[in-house]
This record gives structure tokens, C-alpha cells and sequence, in this order.
């Protein structure tokens, strides 16, 4: 990093595993903190506003970091307020975040709403910081199929990163237990979401069944009893080597693969 | 002149030894302390040395009988070389027996001399190909120099020719056998390899009197997490207890753990021996360039270097070791079965790996994934923990939860979410039923054993499950657990013991033996008995073998449904490995071929149509094999094909006739 | 498209007489124009004597029931029936809901139609429906999507990244019209983006991830996806796929309306769109990448394998066999052991298709095989197979796509 006073700050929460719902830190608040350290490397400041005696923070610790910063705030607090007056307070050039909490509301409003109330510039899916300079960043910004966009960016600013951000290291069990967890109480502010909306165990989704629209009986026969489609491929045999890489080609074309 | 010469050569070579010994001494003291009873350990050495480790050493018999020839004639030549030469008793008896014990040095030495003619690629070359010589400059030396005292010459004869020749001889021979015992020559392994016998780190391993490996001390020693300040594993050489590092020095480089190691022969960066050798470096400093071995395969030697104060990995450039040396490692224990000299070999590498993943988070490829897995749903793979009974759905299994107490606790293992080795349970489930056997399993309050998180040297995340499981198994009453899986055999048997948990554990095919023995199920012939050709043969799992020492039972069983096991060259304590354990595919580190491979290629060598395996590891790895390849059976599925359920059992009925069916085959 | 009925006298000819060779040919041309008409009473009314069928050989009346023949009439009724379609008219809106979709390539997509089934709900029969279109479209249906109002608002500013831009204007249109609700798809290609972006000037909390609105109450999905947020419906609302049935009974204005002032928008943007990067598809993650080559036991050239693979600009996968032999990277294993892949085409090469493979493939969606073995399992897997030695293929095809690449570049020049 060009930059040596280049400071950084990771937000991170506290996940749940997706199968057994079990608490650990988070994918994408992991792979924020794994952006941080390859930025700035321990100098990076982990913060998280909520239980600071969650034993599965100590994952983020795991990472290598010295230390860890709560914000003490009882469950159902909005994290917000906190947030932004002690990131105000701060003086760092850069803020990582997950894309979205794995658990509670998990709107992935936060960064949204931190930029907002900060005035600073969002990055989303941030995948990498190529520099810092003159007050401007240049960073990758990651979009669907690995593609990547080039982004100039004022600093100070806020980058979400998504699952398209280098993967997080492995957290390991001694820096886990060395890291040092540091307190800071704030003054409470609950959430109003909570006295108008209820979280409720996820109800699967009903499939979209396939509707016919057939305004009489033949053509909802017709469609009823239609051969599916796609059903068992095209098999070219005895072709020459040359009429089986057209029969390829043009389907690589049609997709638009082919470029 | 000799009279004169020969005590100042003796007492100057003992007194250098001596000051060698000491500084040796002081080297093993870098490691960190450790309870060791050291008088009962001086008083048992001799008879673990000559008695219990006999079995191990007689398998290179003709190295054993060369060494017994050598190393006795020297003992005796060297005691009565200091009485006769070194404090003048010019007794004609004493000069006969050290006659003797020369001649029987001599011998052995050419014995020794003739290997050495054309050395086996396991054996190192360097300091040790002077050895013969020197043993035999010795025995010469002193055998001509005894002649005088025993009356066979006169005093005086050869004059000042001899006496300087026979000078040279002895000091050459001194030197060697005096103090390059201590100074770090080929005869450190006699110096450092008595006491290590003395101190070993596992004296359990000497209970059984002429067969050490039969005294089956294999259980990893677990690392106290409640004390902060002790090291996580072992990042430098001094991180070894110091009677690990006194193991070390004794390796006498036969290079009988590389013949057998699995990964060395797959082409892995691992070679035992050098492994050990390369922490014999570590501990005195120094770099592997005046190592004389086979090297790491595809790591050339002279590039790695360390002493005992800097780490043995780094992530940044070469030390003592590449991190995939250490990963390579299947943990099959073939090296520590092997090896004379009784090193743990794998207690080092996992000691090292613990360093690496529980202070560095650096286990390689998949290894992150399968802890974090482990941690947050109890089975390597991620899968959802509540599904871990969706195999036997459909058959009723009592759980410990509502039976409270049962006389077999059926452990599952994490096979259960596994389709191929569903089939194993199942068919073992059905052999159970049959035997109206008393069982019961925990059900979905069962975890992983922690065997594969531990050999990742995740020590933390073993304790964790295995204290979970503790918890759980404390809650019911059972006589005895039954598992399917030697992993989870070895754990709950030899591993829970120190956190807690001390349980009787069979493996299934130790079961199924017993159960046969006391006619408690009907068994037909298996189709196999009765073909001429083809066949079958037994793979033994490491973990059940080597580990255990349970070679029989499951050849017993076998036989029971007649079949005749056809033995591959590589069997019983022997067995290669088939590259599943310790974590090795999760680690996955590349080599010129795979263990898997070669072991399917051992099993085709016999012309079987069937392997019979008693592990879901091995069933794992032989039938990833590219086919065509003998077809994989787990003992458990060969037992059900012939049971003979009576009609009585509450069997479904649809069932029945199947089975019926399968009789008349 | 000429809907003006021309009469051709020839072809009636034809078809009263039976006897004529291409009488079969032009009955059924005719179907679509003759056998079915509207009623008096708004019922679809038929011909059975024409409308089914056709003559044989031997002048019998055959049906044919495989859907062969009706192919070509159908797409014509849907046609004529689009523009039959009752026009649904809103001449003085109650409200607005507004809706921005991602339009991605200009056209809607399924999941921005669902949107506006989602908006025409809302709307009612009092309300309209406002699309917000950012730059040029080309997209043609927005009257049977369900759009009443069309806001277009084009211009440079709006061009590539330009998030803040958007947001700007956003604002413009919440001031003038005033929206009782805004929905936005909550996808990645934008409008996940841009409704968060925009409910944040707000200060509004949307309710995102929605996958139900009923009874001004919205289910949304909440945290990693094991639970629901249950919440009145807020003003901006980010809504899922599939979240409502697209628009299809009728069809609307689609009037286009304008933003009073258009000028004042201007932002100083903070975020500079720089472009997008070249990513070689090498180095695309797997589990990511679009156009795959695979290669497997089958594969004897490898270096004919990277150079297709180079040429066709597809990323690079393998079984686990060629893994365990060498041929490739660990990282580069397909299936359940391996990586799970996205690819919309799949391109497997000597691979029969283990069940763990073919796991891992599930969600691919065009599979090409080339296979020695026409009854492995990724033959019967794949949308098209060549059953031909995989190296001569891959020759041809490295071929093709060369002679086409400069094809290219000569029209170019």
C-alpha cells in the first residue's frame, strides 16, 4: 500500500451458520476484516456494536488481530446511532462492511444508511483497494460472473464487500484466545423496527406453478399433455470432427459465450 | 610404548566423551520439561532394549543377528578394553575374553561391511559407510594389541612398527566408537537410542514382553488448553519435550520408516527419516546439507536449514521444513511400527501441525473449511446437522434418548451422511437385528469424534467435540460401544480416556467375530467361497491395525462365511495405507502418484474380484479408483449377504423372500 | 406489422377446393385468420370442421395432436390477442407506485415484470403504475407489462456506474409525483443498489428481500435466509423474484411523462465510473464463470485443452480423475468434492460424468459433451453430444472460432 497512514476500520457482526444456524463470525464481515488486514495489516481496527461477550467474536480474533472493539449494546439496539457518532470520531480514510447481517433483519441497509448519515461515498461489492492517493481511491468493484469494475473514490469512504472478496483466512485458536476484547458503553437506542415488525421461522417459498393461459379447453389440453422441453439432448454420432465443432459453435453463439 | 599409549588414548577418548555426553546432554535439555521416571527408566533400559524390542529388530534378521554379533562384542570389547588396556589388568583370562569379544566384533563387522557393499536405497551413505571400518579398526586393533596379555604373542613382538600401526588403528577406532558416540558420529544412535529407551516418551509401548508393537500405545497426547501459557504444539525444535528431541538423536537411519511411508512412496515431499533427522538439525543448528539420505521427494537437499531457537516452518522463505512436509503425513503409523529405535514419528508431525493451524490458521486447501464445518454443525462436511439419521429413517432405531440403557452402543460416525457408507450401516443394522443384539444409538446428539480436526492438529476443536460427546455418552449406561468406523474406534478407545471418557469400544468386525463365536447369528455361505478363481483379500485399516493391533477378527469373520482371504504381500501390521487418514485428502498435497492408486494396484496383484475393507475411509479412497478395479465391500455388507434370518425376527415381510432368494445363491 | 386483412383469391381458391395439392397447406395457413372468432357475447367461437386437422392422403380428416402443426398459428394468436387485450386506462391517477427496473440489455426482465404484477396490485384499478427507465431501452412491451406512466430520463450523466446520479433523480420523481410506494428489484445487476441508495436519502427503512405483499402486510426474508420479516408494507419496498405474477389480462397506457426540471439534477459524482476491467477467464473463479471447458480422463492433449480453452475464452474446470492424474490445479475440480459451478454453458470434454460431477453441474444450463462414449452418463446429461475423439473436435473447433475471430476484425476493418 502506497499510503503508510492509510486507516482503516472493519464492521463486523455475529453470523449463523446457514445449517445449523449456529453462531460464528460472519462470511462477509470475515472477508471485510481479510480485506482490512491486507490493507493495512494488524493496524486494522475491528469494530462490532453489541454483546461483547459472544464467544464466536473471538473467530474475528482468530484472524490475527491484537484486539477487538465493542460498542455495548443489549440485542434488538440500533447499531446505527453508534455507529456513525464513533466512526465520526474516528479519522479513518476507509470502512469495511459485510454486504448484509446473517442474522436479525439483514436488510444490508447499514452501509447504505452510514454513508447516508455520514455523508460519505458507498462502494458496493468492493473486491479490492488498487491505491490511495490525493485523497481519491482506486478501487475493483466486483459484479456478477467475476466480472470487475474499476471505480475512483473519494475518501473517506465505506466498501461493503460481498462473497466475490478474497476469502477470509482461517481464524486459529491461539490469536483467538490472546485478542483482547475492549468495552466502550454507549447510550442505547432501540430499534423501532421491532415494535412493527416480528421476525418469523422462513416459510418456503411457494414455486411458481406453471400457468397456462388458454382461454379454451383445446388449448389447455394442448399444453397439458405438450412434450417438456429440453428433455434428452441432441446426439451427434459418426459426424466429422468439423461439423461436430460447428454443431458446438453455434450453440456457444447463441448462449453469446462467444465473444 | 603401547602399554603406556593405549590408557592415555582410552581415558583421553572417555574423557572426550564424557564432555561430549554432557553437551548432548545439554541439547535434549533445550526441549521443554516433561515427567519422566528417570531411575525406573535407567533400570528397565536394559531388558526394553534386549527383551521387549526384540520382535521389531527381528524383522531385518539379518541386520539383527549383525548388530548382536557387533554391538555385544563391542559392549563387552569396550568394558574390558578399559579394564585390560586402560587400567593395566594384564590378566590372561581378561585378555582371552577380550580376545573373543573382538573376534565377535570383527565378525559382525564384516557382516556389517558386506551391507554396505551395496547399500538399499533406505540405508544413508556419508559417515555411515565408514562405519564398517572403523568397527573393524577397532576390533582389529585391539584383538592384535590383546594377543601379548593372552600369551598367544611375546611382549615385545612387531616392535615399534605394529605399535604404531596398531596406534593409528586405535585411535581411529577410539574415536569413533568413544567419542563420536557423543560428539555426533554413527554410533550417536547407541548413546542417545539407550537412553531414549529409557525415557521413552510412551513407556506403555514396552509392557508386552518381546513384541513392542503388540503394546499398543497410539492414543496422541492431548495438549492442556486450560494452561494459556503453554505453546499450542510446537513452532521451534525447543517446543519438543526434551525426551522428543533425545528420540530424535537416536534415529540410526535405517531407513525402514521410508521404505514403508505411503506418502514418500506416492512421491509426497515426506520422508520420515529425514523428517526426523531434519529435527536432529534443528535441535543441534545447522543446515540438512550433511544429510546423506533419500531426500524429500522433489526437495533437494542443502536448501533447508533452522536451529532450536527459530521456527521450523516459515511462510516466508526456507526453514527447517516445508509446511507441506508436514501435510503430507496420513498418519498411518507404518513409520512408528517400523522404526527399532521406537520414534514417534507421528506424535512430531502432529505436534508441528498443531502449531501450524492453531497459531498460524494455515491448514492447507480444504482444511479451514472442514474445521469450520466441524465447529458449526458437528460433521466435516457441512452438512446439516439434523439430518444426520435421515439413513435409517425407514428402520426404527432405538435411541439412547428413550431407551436410557442398552448393552451396545451403536456410534454411527459421520458416515452417516455419506450414501456409499449408508450402505455399510445399514447392512450392519441388519446384521444386529438379526443377533437381536441389545442396541441403541444416540441419534442426532451425536457428533463427529474429532479424530480428523485433531490430526489437523486442531486440538481445540477435538477437545471441544470430544467433551461434548463425553457429556452426552455420560448421560446413558451401555456396556460397550460398537462403531463402524476405526476412526472414531481409535478416539472414543484411546483418546477420550485423557479428557474423561473411558468406554469399551469394538470395532464392527470384532463384534461381528463375537457374536459369530457365540453362534449368535446364522450365516450361509458367501457366493465368493465357493469360485475358484477370483477371491477376495482384506485390506487392514491403519486404524485398526497398526493402531489397535485387530488383525485377527475380521479374517475370522471371513472365514466364518468361507471365504479364504487372499493375502497381499502388504498385509497385517504391513498394510499400506489407502491415503485416507489424517486428514490427508483434506490437505491434499500433490505427489507423483496417489496412495490410493498404489494400493488398488497391491490388491490387483492378487487377482481378486473383491477387496473386503472394515473402514469408510478406505472405502472412500480404494473405490475413488478409476475402475475397472476390484469391487469394495465392507465386512458388515459381506456378513449381511448370507445372513440367515430365522422367521421368527420381526423382519418386514416384503423382505423376506429377497433374502430367501439370496440363500439359494 | 401489417394488421390490414388483404385478401388473397388465389389462396381461397385453394382452399374451397379439396382436390387441389396445396389445399392441406393453406387450411392450415388459413386456421389462424378463419376457424376461431369472437362472439357476440366476448366467447371465442370455432370452426371445428376447420380448425382442427388437416385431409390425408385419401381425403380422411386427420388431427394431428403433436403440436407440430399448430406451432406457427398459436404465435400468431398470441399476437392478434395482445392486441386484443382490453386497453386499461387511468386518466387521473389516485397515486403512483413506482417501479424502476434493472432492464438488463434494455429489455425487462422476468424479474421486473414480476415487479410490476407486484405494482399493478398495489395500483388497483385507481392508481397507476410509473416506470422509471434510465437511458435508452429497447424494450417494446411495457404496455402488457402493466405500465402506466413511462418515465425515460436519458443522458450521458446517466450512462454506466452512475448510482448517485440515479439516486438524484429518483429524488426529483418522489417530489413531483409523490409515489405512495417505490419498488425496485432487489437483484445484483442494480436495483438492490440503487433502492437501498435511495431509501437511505429517505431515511427510510425498506422492506427488502420481499416475497409476498398481501393485506398491506410484506414478507420479506430476514438475516442468512432461515427467517422472515413479517412488516407493514413501508414506502420502498426491494422485492424478490417471483414475488408477484407478471401482468398478462390486460394492457395499458404506457404514456410517457416527463420530470419538470431535468436540469437541476447535475451531482458532483463522488464515485467515478472508470470502466470495466478485462478479467481473463483464466482467473475467474469457477463457481462464478460463465463459459467453462472441462477436461477430463478422456482428455489425452492437455496442451491442445488450454489452448481451446484460451481461444474459446472460457474458464478452465476438471474432474477429479484429471485432477488426481495432474492435469490440473486442485481449484479447478467441478462437483460435489470439488466446486459447485454456475456456468451457463457447460462444456465438457472426455468426461463420462460421475454423480458427484454431474452434482456439481446442476445448475448449468446449456451442457455440450464431447465423448468417445455415446452412453456415458454426461451424454445422457448434455443438451448436445459429440460422440467423436475429443482432440480432433477441440482442433476444429479452436478452427472455427479463429476463422471467425478474423472474420471479425476484416468486417471490422
Amino acid at each position: 500500500m502506497s499510503d503508510a497512514l492509510l486507516d482503516v476500520i472493519t464492521l463486523v457482526s455475529v453470523g449463523s451458520h446457514p445449517m445449523s444456524a449456529r453462531a460464528r463470525r460472519a462470511e462477509q464481515d470475515a472477508r471485510a476484516v481479510e480485506l482490512g488486514l491486507h490493507l493495512v495489516g494488524d493496524r486494522l481496527t475491528v469494530l462490532h456494536a453489541g454483546n461483547p461477550y459472544e464467544e464466536s467474536l473471538r473467530a474475528y480474533l482468530g484472524m490475527g488481530l491484537p484486539a477487538l472493539h465493542v460498542l455495548e449494546q443489549p440485542k434488538g439496539a440500533d447499531a446505527l446511532p453508534v455507529l456513525a457518532n464513533y466512526l465520526q470520531e474516528a479519522h479513518v480514510q476507509v470502512v469495511l462492511t459485510g454486504t448484509q447481517a446473517e442474522t436479525g433483519e439483514g436488510s444490508g441497509m447499514l452501509p447504505y444508511l452510514l454513508a447516508e448519515a455520514l455523508g460519505w461515498p458507498l462502494v458496493v461489492g468492493l473486491a479490492d483497494v488498487e491505491s490511495v492517493e490525493a485523497g481519491y481511491a482506486q478501487v475493483l468493484q466486483a459484479l456478477p460472473r467475476g466480472q470487475r469494475r474499476r471505480l475512483k473514490v473519494r475518501l473517506p469512504f465505506i466498501g461493503s464487500v460481498d462473497n466475490a472478496a478474497p476469502a477470509a483466512r482461517q481464524s486459529a485458536f491461539g490469536p483467538a484466545r490472546r485478542g483482547e476484547i475492549t468495552l466502550e458503553d454507549v447510550e442505547v437506542v432501540d430499534d423501532l423496527l421491532w415494535h412493527e415488525a416480528a421476525l418469523q421461522p422462513a416459510r418456503p417459498r411457494p414455486k411458481r406453478l406453471k400457468v397456462i393461459k388458454a382461454k379454451t379447453a383445446a388449448d389447455r389440453f394442448r399444453a397439458a399433455t405438450a412434450k417438456a422441453t429440453g428433455e434428452g439432448g441432441q446426439i451427434l454420432r459418426d459426424v466429422s470432427p468439423q461439423a461436430g465443432a460447428e454443431a458446438i459453435f453455434k450453440v456457444l453463439c447463441e448462449e453469446g459465450v462467444i465473444r | 610404548m603401547l602399554n603406556t599409549l593405549l590408557p592415555i588414548l582410552l581415558f583421553t577418548a572417555l574423557a572426550l566423551a564424557v564432555l561430549g555426553a554432557c553437551r548432548r546432554v545439554m541439547l535434549w535439555r533445550q526441549g521443554r520439561p516433561t515427567h519422566v521416571d528417570l531411575l525406573r527408566g535407567l533400570l528397565a533400559m536394559p531388558r526394553r532394549y534386549l527383551v521387549d524390542l526384540h520382535h521389531v529388530v527381528e524383522r531385518d534378521r539379518y541386520m539383527s543377528r549383525t548388530h548382536v554379533a557387533t554391538a555385544g562384542g563391542f559392549v563387552l570389547a569396550a568394558v574390558l578394553a578399559v579394564l585390560v588396556h586402560g587400567f593395566g589388568l594384564h590378566n590372561r583370562l581378561l585378555g582371552w575374553a577380550l580376545l573373543a569379544a573382538t573376534a565377535c566384533m570383527f565378525i559382525g563387522a564384516l557382516f556389517v561391511a558386506k551391507r554396505r557393499r551395496n547399500p538399499p536405497a533406505r540405508l544413508s551413505k556419508g559417515p555411515w559407510m565408514r562405519l564398517p571400518k572403523s568397527l573393524l579398526m577397532f576390533s582389529a586393533s585391539f584383538f592384535i594389541a590383546t594377543l601379548p596379555i593372552a600369551g598367544i604373542l611375546p611382549d615385545d613382538f612387531g616392535g615399534w612398527v605394529l605399535a604404531a600401526v596398531l596406534t593409528v588403528g586405535v585411535v581411529w577406532g577410539v574415536s569413533e566408537l568413544f567419542f563420536g558416540m557423543t560428539w555426533g558420529g554413527p554410533m550417536k544412535h547407541a548413546f542417545a537410542g539407550a537412553l531414549h529407551l529409557a525415557f521413552h516418551r510412551r513407556p506403555e509401548r514396552f509392557r508386552t514382553p518381546f513384541n513392542a508393537s503388540a503394546a499398543r500405545s497410539s492414543g496422541l497426547k492431548a495438549l492442556d488448553l486450560g494452561d494459556a501459557t503453554a505453546p499450542l504444539g510446537v513452532e521451534k525444535p525447543k517446543d519438543f519435550t526434551w525426551n522428543q528431541l533425545l528420540g530424535f538423536d537416536s534415529c540410526v537411519q535405517c531407513g525402514r520408516c521410508e521404505a514403508m511411508c505411503p506418502a514418500y512412496a506416492a512421491g509426497q515431499p515426506l520422508n520420515p527419516k529425514k523428517l526426523i533427522q531434519d529435527m536432529v538439525i534443528g535441535m543441534a543448528g545447522g543446515t540438512d546439507a550433511r544429510y546423506f539420505g533419500s531426500p524429500y521427494p522433489g526437495k533437494p537437499i542443502g536448501e533447508h536449514g533452522g536451529n532450536a531457537h527459530s521456527p521450523i516452518v516459515s511462510f516466508e522463505g526456507k526453514a527447517l521444513v516445508d509446511a507441506e512436509t508436514l501435510w503430507s503425513c496420513t498418519t498411518c503409523r507404518a513409520c512408528v511400527e517400523e522404526c527399532p529405535m521406537m520414534i514417534e514419528h507421528v506424535d512430531a508431525i502432529v505436534d508441528m501441525r498443531r502449531h501450524l493451524t492453531l497459531e498460524k490458521g494455515a491448514t492447507p486447501n480444504k482444511g479451514a473449511e472442514v474445521l469450520d464445518n466441524l465447529i458449526a454443525t458437528d460433521n466435516p462436511n457441512g452438512f446439516n446437522p439434523v439430518n444426520r439419521m435421515n439413513w435409517a429413517a425407514d428402520l426404527d432405531l432405538p435411541l439412547m434418548a428413550e431407551k436410557h440403557h442398552a448393552d451396545v452402543l451403536f456410534w454411527v460416525g459421520d458416515g452417516a451422511f455419506d450414501m456409499r457408507n449408508q450402505r455399510t450401516l445399514r447392512a450392519f443394522v441388519k446384521v444386529l437385528k438379526a443377533a437381536k443384539v441389545d442396541f441403541a444409538v444416540l441419534g442426532l446428539e451425536e457428533r463427529d469424534s474429532g479424530d480428523v480436526a485433531r490430526r489437523l492438529g486442531d486440538e481445540a476443536t477435538f477437545q471441544q467435540l470430544a467433551r461434548r460427546n463425553i457429556g452426552t455418552l455420560s448421560r446413558y449406561r451401555f456396556n460397550r460401544i460398537v462403531t463402524c468406523d476405526p476412526h472414531s474406534f481409535h478416539v472414543l478407545r484411546n483418546e477420550y480416556g485423557a479428557l474423561g471418557g473411558t468406554y469399551t469400544v469394538f470395532h464392527h468386525s470384532t463384534f461381528l467375530a463375537e457374536l459369530i463365536d457365540a453362534q449368535m447369528l446364522k450365516l450361509g455361505q458367501h457366493p465368493l467361497a465357493l469360485q475358484t478363481s477370483g477371491g477376495l483379500t482384506y485390506h487392514d485399516p491403519c486404524y485398526l491395525g497398526r493402531y489397535n493391533g485387530e488383525y485377527e477378527a475380521p479374517r475370522k469373520v471371513l472365514k466364518a462365511i468361507g471365504i479364504e482371504v487372499r493375502e497381499m504381500e502388504r498385509s497385517g501390521f504391513r498394510a499400506r495405507c489407502c491415503g485416507g487418514g489424517g486428514g490427508a485428502p483434506i490437505t491434499d498435497i500433490p505427489g507423483v502418484q496417489r496412495i490410493p492408486d498404489m494400493r488398488m494396484a497391491d490388491i490387483k496383484t492378487t487377482g481378486v474380484e473383491v477387496v473386503a475393507v472394515g473402514c469408510p475411509q478406505c472405502t472412500a479412497m480404494l473405490e475413488g479408483v478409476v475402475a475397472p478395479r476390484p469391487e469394495v465391500r465392507d465386512i458388515a455388507e459381506l456378513v449381511a449377504e448370507v445372513l440367515i434370518e430365522s422367521s421368527v425376527a420381526p423382519a418386514k415381510p416384503s423382505a423376506t423372500p429377497r433374502r430367501k432368494a439370496e440363500e439359494v445363491l | 406489422m401489417a394488421d390490414i386483412i388483404r385478401r388473397d383469391p388465389h389462396a381461397e381458391w385453394i382452399a374451397r377446393n379439396r382436390l387441389h395439392p396445396l389445399h392441406a397447406l393453406i387450411q392450415t395457413n388459413m386456421h389462424g385468420e378463419h376457424a376461431r372468432w369472437m362472439g357476440p357475447n366476448g366467447i371465442i367461437r370455432k370452426n371445428p370442421h376447420a380448425a382442427l386437422g388437416f385431409s390425408g392422403p385419401n381425403g380422411l380428416r386427420r388431427i394431428d395432436r403433436s403440436g407440430s402443426q399448430q406451432g406457427g398459428a398459436v404465435r400468431r394468436q398470441g399476437e392478434q390477442q395482445a392486441s386484443q387485450l382490453l386497453l386499461h386506462r387511468v386518466e387521473e391517477p389516485a397515486f403512483i407506485i413506482a417501479v424502476v427496473p434493472d432492464l438488463i440489455g434494455g429489455r425487462l426482465s422476468s424479474h421486473d415484470r414480476d415487479l410490476l404484477g407486484l405494482a399493478r396490485q398495489l395500483a388497483g384499478s385507481s392508481g397507476a403504475v410509473l416506470a422509471v427507465v434510465f437511458g435508452e431501452h429497447r424494450e417494446t412491451g411495457f404496455d402488457i407489462a402493466g405500465v402506466d406512466r413511462l418515465l425515460q430520463l436519458s443522458g450521458h450523466e446517466y450512462e454506466g456506474y452512475s448510482p448517485e446520479q440515479r439516486v438524484v433523480a429518483l429524488r426529483a420523481i418522489e417530489g413531483q409525483f409523490l409515489p405512495r410506494h417505490w419498488l425496485l428489484p432487489d437483484s445484483r445487476t442494480g436495483g438492490g443498489e440503487l433502492g437501498r441508495r435511495f431509501a437511505a436519502t429517505l431515511h427510510e427503512r425498506p422492506a427488502t428481500r420481499v416475497w409476498q405483499v398481501k393485506e398491506g402486510q410484506c414478507i420479506g426474508r430476514a438475516g442468512a435466509g432461515s427467517e422472515d420479516l413479517a412488516r407493514p408494507l413501508p414506502k420502498v419496498v426491494l422485492a424478490c423474484a417471483e414475488c408477484a405474477e407478471p401482468v398478462s389480462e390486460a394492457r395499458y397506457e404506457a404514456r410517457a411523462v416527463t420530470l419538470a426540471d431535468i436540469h437541476s439534477l447535475r451531482v458532483l459524482a463522488r464515485i467515478e465510473d472508470m470502466g470495466a476491467v478485462a478479467v481473463d477467464p483464466a482467473r475467474v473463479p469457477m463457481a462464478e464463470a460463465e463459459f467453462i471447458l472441462s477436461g477430463g480422463n478422456g482428455v489425452q492433449d492437455w496442451d491442445l485443452f488450454h489452448r481451446a480453452a484460451q481461444v474459446l475464452g472460457a474458464t478452465e474446470g476438471a474432474s477429479r480423475v484429471a485432477v488426481d492424474e495432474g492435469h490440473m490445479p486442485r481449484h479447478r475440480q467441478v462437483g460435489a468434492t470439488g466446486t459447485w459451478v454456475t456456468a451457463r454453458v457447460y462444456l465438457a470434454v472426455g468426461i463420462s460424468g460421475a454423480v458427484q460431477h454431474l452434482q456439481g453441474i446442476s445448475a448449468c444450463d446449456k451442457v455440450i459433451a464431447i465423448n468417445l462414449n455415446p452412453g456415458c452418463d454426461m451424454v445422457k446429461r448434455a443438451d448436445l453430444s459429440i460422440v467423436a475423439d475429443s482432440n480432433a473436435v477441440l482442433q476444429a473447433l479452436i478452427d472455427l472460432v479463429e476463422a471467425y475471430r478474423r472474420g471479425e476484425q476484416r468486417e471490422a476493418a
